[in-house]
C-alpha cells in the first residue's frame, strides 16, 4: 500500500516537474501573463510530492519493511538508526531522490533571491534537470520501454521468478541483506548528502548561464551565480574530503585518492567550477571573460551529468570492473547527457557572435589575462582527467576492450598543471591588488621567491628528494603558500573581508605540498626483506621456474614475542591477539609494540583490527576485512594493518567446520582410518622424569604416584597415578595433573580403566592409557591438545605516510577560504540588488511626481 | 590573425595530440590467459573468476597468494599474486589480475576486485585496488 502511494507521489512529482518546466518556459518567453504563478504552483506541488515520497521511503526503511526491494537490499534488523537513515541513499534510486530533494531546496532559494529578469528562464532550466532526474525513479512501464526504477518497488516484482515467490507470492523475508560493514562509518554516511547539495548547487550557474544567453543579458548573471558556484565548490570539496578520509582510514589500499572514476566524477566538476569562478571574477572587470564564464558554467554541470552517466549506466561496468548496479537507465541517462550538452553548446553557438568580446587584447601582464590563463590551465587539467575516466569509450579509438589508464597517466599530466596553477595564483594575486609592470612585479616577487627557494632546498635535503619534477613542484607549492601569505597579511591590515581568495590559494599550496607526500610512502620492512627487494629490483631474484621475480614484498611476518627491527629504527613485537567482539561479532584486536631503538622514550602500542564481515558474507565464504590503525603525526602518519594471521586462519577453519557440521548433521562418527590418525596425533609415550615437546606444549612426566587405599576397590589388581606437568611453550602457563590408571578383575578377565583428567588451563583433558613397568614409560592420550605445532604469526603491512596531516590542513584552509568568499559575494550581490531596487524606486518616484505635476497642471 | 591566437591554436593542437598519444600508451586491452602467454610486458590485464573448488593458499616462504582463475574464454590457470589474500577476495564476483604469464602460471602484481556493491552510488569502494 505504502509502495503504491510512494510510487504515485513520484509519478505526480514527475508530471508536475514537466508541467512546471513548460510553464516556466512560457513565462520566460512572455507568452502568458500568469504563466509564472502557474509554474510556481507546479513547482511547489512537485516539491511537496518529493518531500512526501522521501518521508515514506524513510518510514519503510525505519520500520524494516523487507517486502520492499530497496529496504531488503540495503538494510537489516541489526542496523543502528543512523545507518537506517543512511540507507535512504544507499542505492541508485534513493540517491537520485536525495539529489532531487536538494535540487528542489536550491530552487526555492532561486525563487526567493533571484531578480525578475532571470527568474523564469533560470527556473526553466532548473526544473528541466529536475524532470530528467525524476524520470530516473518513476518506475512505470510503457509499451516499449521502462521509465526509471522506483525505490518503492517490491521484492516480489524484482524477483518474481525466485522459487520462494513461486510457492508463496506473499513471502516477506525476516531480515534484510544489510549494509556493508565498510560503509558503517559516520564519514561515509554524511558524504552523499553533501555531494548532492554540491551537484544541486552546480545546476545554478548552468541555469544562469543559459538564461543569460536566452535573455541576451550577458553580464549581470554572474552576481547571483557566483555565491552559488562557490557554495557548490565548497560542498564538493567537503564531500571529496570526507570520502578521501574514509577511504584512508577504512580501506586497506592505503590512500585517500586512487584516480577512481567515481572520485574523478566529483573532482572534474570541482575543477571546472573553479575555472568558472575565476572567469566570473574577471567578468566584473573586463569583457575578456564573458564567453569563458558561460562555457565553464555549462561544462561544470555537463560533466556532473556526463560522469553520472559513466558511473550509473553500466558503461564503466562493462569494460572495466567498475560495478554499479545497472538499473537499465542507460538510454535515459544518455538522453539526459545529450540534452544538457546540446542545450549548452547550441545556445552558446547560437549567440556566439553577439557575446561581448574585449575591445583590445589584454596585456600579457594584466590581471585579466593572467587569471584567464589560470582558468584555462584548470580547464586543461579537467580535460585530461575526463579523458582518462572515459577510457572505456574513448580508449576504443586505440585498442579493443580498453583498460583504464595506468594511474601514472593522471599523475604525469596533473603534476605540471599543478606547478603552473601554483605559480599563477601568486602572479595573479600580486597584480590583482595593484597595477604592476614587469619590473615592479619582479622586484616584489624577489622575497617570496627567495623564501620559497630556501624552504625548498631544506625540504629536498631533509626528505632526500631526487626527482627534478618533484623539486620544481615543491618549489611551486611553497611559492604559492608564501606569496599568497604575504598578500594575505597585507590585506588583513587593510580589508580583512577580502582575504577569501588568498586563504583559498594558500590552502591549495598547502594541499599541493601534502600531495607530494604520497610519492614518498614507504613500507616499514626489516633488513632481510629490504635486501630481498633490492635484489628483486636488480633482477637477481629468480622463482622456482627460473624466471625473474618482479614483485617486491611490502609486508613482513612477525611471530608472537619475536621482535623484528623495522626501518632500522623500530623494534616491533607482536604481543598478542584477542577476539574482542567489540564493534561486531568476531572482531579481533592485535597488540603490537613499537620501540624506537634510538630513543627509548619513544615507544607505543598499536592495535590494528581484523573482523569477519558476517553481515555480507555467505556462510562458508566469510569475507574478512581489516580496520587500519593510524598513528597520526605532524609530518607523517604511521599506517598499518594486519594482512593475515594464524588467528584468522584458525577462525576460518573453525567457521568452515561449523558450517560443514550444520550441513552434515546426519553423518556421525569418523572412519576407522581417520580415528586412527587422530589417535596417533594425540598420543605420546614418555619415560619417567623426562620431558618432551608435544605441539605447542612441553609435557613433563614427573613421577608415579601411589593411589590412596580408600580409592581402591576390591577387584583392583593395579592402580597408579602419573604426575604430569604440561606447559604452554609461548605463554609458559603450566598445570599439573594426575591421571589415574587402573587394572581390575572382571568376569571377562583383567580390564584397564583410564578416566580422563581435565586440564582446565587449556580446556583439554588427558588419559593415562598404558604403562610399561620395565622401561618406566607410560602412554598418554590427550584430547584438546594435539602434536601439531601452531605458531602464532601475523603479516603486518606498515607504512610511513608523509604529509597526510598537511593534506587535511590544506583542505581545511580551502574550505575556510571558500566560506569567506561565499559570505563576501553574497553580501556583494545583496548590496547590488538593494542599490538596483533603490534606483528603480527613485525612477518610479520621479515618474509619480511627474504624473502628479501633470495632474496639477491639468487641474 | 592575431599572433596570440595563432600561438594559442598551435599550443592547443600540440597539447591535444600529446595528451591523446600519451593516453593511448597508458591504456591496454583486457585479454585472456592464452593471449597473455604470447604477450610481453608486466602490466597485462586478464579478467576472470576465482575457481572456488580449487585450493588456494598463501605461501609464507614466497609471500605469495596462489589461487585458480577462469578467464572469460574459459581458460583455467593458476595465479600467483604477490601479497596476502586481499580483503574482499571471497566476495568478488569478478577479478582483474595484472601481471604476466610465465610457464602457464600468471604472476600478478596488482589485482582489482569487483564486488557486488551494496552502496553503489556514493563511494569508490566497489573497485578497490589492492597493491
Amino acid at each position: 500500500m505504502i509502495g503504491i502511494i510512494g510510487s504515485s507521489a513520484i509519478i505526480l512529482a514527475f508530471l508536475s516537474a514537466v508541467a512546471a518546466t513548460i510553464f516556466y518556459y512560457l513565462a520566460a518567453a512572455n507568452k502568458y501573463h500568469n504563466a509564472e504563478n502557474v509554474a510556481n504552483f507546479f513547482y511547489m506541488l512537485k516539491g511537496s510530492m518529493v518531500l512526501f515520497a522521501s518521508g515514506l521511503l524513510l518510514y519503510i526503511l525505519l520500520t524494516n519493511q523487507f517486502q520492499y526491494y530497496y529496504v531488503f537490499n540495503y538494510t537489516s534488523l541489526d542496523l543502528q538508526t543512523r545507518y537506517l537513515i543512511a540507507a535512504f541513499y544507499s542505492g541508485q534510486e534513493g540517491s537520485f531522490l536525495l539529489w532531487i530533494l536538494c535540487g528542489f531546496l536550491v530552487g526555492l532559494g532561486i525563487l526567493k533571491y533571484t531578480e525578475d529578469t532571470y527568474r523564469s528562464p533560470v527556473m526553466f532550466f532548473m526544473t528541466l534537470t529536475q524532470a530528467f532526474l525524476l524520470s530516473m525513479i518513476v518506475g512505470i512501464s510503457l509499451y516499449f520501454f521502462d521509465l526509471g526504477a522506483s525505490p518503492f518497488r517490491t521484492l516480489f516484482s524484482e524477483m518474481s521468478d525466485a522459487p520462494v515467490f513461486r510457492s508463496n507470492p506473499d513471502f516477506i523475508p525476516a531480515d534484510g541483506s544489510g549494509l556493508n560493514d565498510l560503509l558503517r562509518s559516520p564519514w561515509i554516511v554524511i558524504h552523499p548528502p553533501i555531494i548532492f547539495i554540491g551537484f544541486a548547487m552546480m545546476t545554478v550557474p548552468f541555469a544562469f548561464a543559459l538564461a543569460s544567453l536566452w535573455k541576451r543579458k550577458y553580464h549581470e548573471w554572474i552576481y547571483p551565480a557566483l555565491p552559488w558556484t562557490l557554495g557548490a565548490n565548497l560542498a564538493l570539496l567537503t564531500a571529496i574530503f570526507l570520502a578521501g578520509y574514509w577511504a584512508y582510514e577504512t580501506l586497506s589500499f592505503g590512500g585517500y585518492w586512487a584516480w577512481d572514476p567515481v572520485e574523478n566524477a566529483s573532482l572534474v566538476p570541482w575543477i571546472f567550477g573553479m575555472a568558472g569562478i575565476h572567469t566570473m571574477l574577471i567578468q566584473k572587470k573586463s569583457t575578456i571573460a564573458h564567453k569563458g564564464s558561460i562555457i565553464f558554467a555549462v561544462l561544470a554541470y555537463a560533466t556532473i551529468i556526463y560522469q553520472t552517466f559513466l558511473t550509473r549506466s553500466g558503461v564503466l561496468g562493462e569494460a572495466s570492473v567498475h560495478s554499479f548496479v545497472d538499473l537499465g537507465l542507460y538510454n535515459q541517462l544518455l538522453l539526459f547527457v545529450l540534452t544538457i550538452t546540446a542545450l549548452g553548446a547550441g545556445l552558446i553557438l547560437y549567440r556566439y557572435k553577439e557575446l561581448p568580446k574585449p575591445q583590445k587584447e589584454a596585456a600579457l601582464l594584466s590581471r585579466e589575462f593572467l587569471m584567464f590563463s589560470g582558468a584555462f590551465i584548470l580547464f586543461m587539467t579537467g580535460f585530461v582527467i575526463i579523458l582518462g575516466t572515459s577510457s572505456p569509450i574513448l580508449g576504443r579509438l586505440f585498442v579493443a576492450n580498453p583498460t583504464p589508464p595506468d594511474p601514472v597517466f593522471y599523475n604525469q599530466w596533473t603534476l605540471p598543471f599543478a606547478i603552473l596553477i601554483a605559480v599563477f595564483t601568486v602572479l595573479t594575486q600580486y597584480i590583482w591588488w595593484k597595477k604592476q609592470d614587469a619590473e615592479s612585479l619582479s622586484s616584489e616577487l624577489i622575497s617570496p621567491t627567495f623564501a620559497a627557494s630556501i624552504v625548498t632546498v631544506v625540504t629536498i635535503m631533509l626528505a632526500d628528494i631526487d626527482n627534478l619534477w618533484y623539486m620544481v613542484y615543491l618549489f611551486a607549492a611553497y611559492f604559492a603558500v608564501i606569496g599568497n601569505s604575504i598578500i594575505m597579511v597585507r590585506l588583513i591590515a587593510r580589508k580583512p573581508k577580502l582575504i577569501g581568495g588568498t586563504v583559498t590559494h594558500i590552502g591549495l599550496g598547502v594541499l599541493f605540498l601534502g600531495f607530494l607526500g604520497a610519492a614518498y610512502d614507504r613500507p616499514l620492512l626489516d633488513q632481510e626483506t629490504r635486501n630481498y627487494n633490492r635484489a628483486v629490483l636488480a633482477g637477481q631474484v629468480m622463482d622456482s621456474d627460473g624466471f625473474p621475480v618482479h614483485q617486491t614484498i611490502e609486508f613482513i611476518e612477525l611471530e608472537r614475542g619475536k621482535p623484528k627491527l623495522l626501518d632500522n629504527r623500530y623494534m616491533v613485537t607482536y604481543l598478542d591477539a584477542e577476539i574482542t567482539n567489540h564493534n561486531r561479532p568476531g572482531e579481533q584486536r592485535y597488540k603490537i609494540h613499537f620501540e624506537n631503538i634510538n630513543n627509548p622514550d619513544d615507544q607505543f602500542y598499536l592495535y590494528p583490527i581484523v573482523y569477519p564481515m558476517l553481515a555480507n558474507s555467505a556462510p562458508g565464504a566469510i569475507e574478512w576485512t581489516v580496520e587500519p590503525e593510524i598513528r597520526t603525526g605532524l609530518t607523517r602518519d604511521l599506517y598499518m594493518y594486519v594482512a593475515g594471521s594464524a588467528l584468522v586462519d584458525q577462525e576460518i577453519e573453525r567457521m568452515n567446520r561449523e558450517t560443514a557440521q550444520q550441513g552434515m548433521q546426519t553423518i556421525t562418527g569418523m572412519g576407522a582410518d581417520q580415528a586412527l590418525a587422530a589417535e596417533e596425533q594425540n598420543t605420546v609415550e614418555i619415560r619417567r622424569g623426562s620431558e618432551i615437546t608435544f605441539g605447542d606444549y612441553t609435557v613433563h612426566f614427573v613421577n608415579f604416584q601411589n593411589v590412596a587405599e580408600t580409592e581402591i576397590e576390591d577387584e583392583t589388581i593395579l592402580a597408579v597415578r602419573a604426575s604430569i606437568q604440561i606447559t604452554h611453550n609461548d605463554t609458559e602457563v603450566s598445570e599439573v595433573v594426575n591421571p589415574l590408571f587402573v587394572i581390575f578383575d572382571s568376569d571377562e578377565g583383567p580390564m584397564a580403566y583410564s578416566p580422563p583428567s581435565s586440564i582446565s588451563e587449556f580446556e583439554a583433558s588427558v588419559r593415562f592409557t598404558e604403562v610399561n613397568p620395565n622401561s618406566e614409560t607410560i602412554t598418554l592420550e590427550f584430547d584438546g591438545i594435539t602434536g601439531e605445532v601452531t605458531r602464532d604469526w601475523i603479516l603486518l603491512a606498515a607504512e610511513h605516510k608523509p604529509f597526510i596531516s598537511v593534506v587535511w590542513l590544506g583542505t581545511f584552509l580551502l574550505m575556510f577560504g571558500f566560506s569567506i568568499s561565499i559570505f563576501r559575494r553574497w553580501q556583494d550581490q545583496k548590496k547590488r540588488e538593494a542599490k538596483a531596487k533603490a534606483e528603480k524606486r527613485k525612477i518610479e518616484e520621479v515618474h509619480l511626481e511627474e504624473e502628479k505635476e501633470l495632474e496639477d497642471i491639468i487641474a | 590573425m592575431k599572433p596570440r591566437l595563432i600561438v594559442g591554436i598551435v599550443f592547443m593542437v600540440l597539447f591535444t595530440s600529446l595528451v591523446m598519444y600519451n593516453f593511448s600508451q597508458s591504456i591496454s586491452s583486457y585479454v585472456d590467459f592464452e593471449q597473455a602467454s604470447t604477450l610481453d610486458g608486466n602490466r597485462i590485464h586478464v579478467i576472470g573468476e576465482w575457481v572456488r573448488d580449487e585450493p588456494s593458499s598463501f605461501s609464507r616462504e614466497t609471500m605469495t597468494f596462489s589461487f585458480t582463475m577462469k578467464d572469460e574464454s574459459g581458460n583455467v590457470r593458476q595465479v600467483r599474486y604477490a601479497g596476502p589474500k586481499p580483503n574482499n577476495f571471497e566476495q568478488a564476483d569478478q577479478l582483474v589480475v595484472i601481471g604476466s604469464m610465465r610457464n602457464n602460471v600468471f604472476h600478478s602484481s596488482d589485482m582489482l576486485i569487483k564486488c557486488p556493491s551494496k552502496y553503489n552510488d556514493a563511494s569508490g569502494m566497489e573497485f578497490t585496488a589492492v597493491e
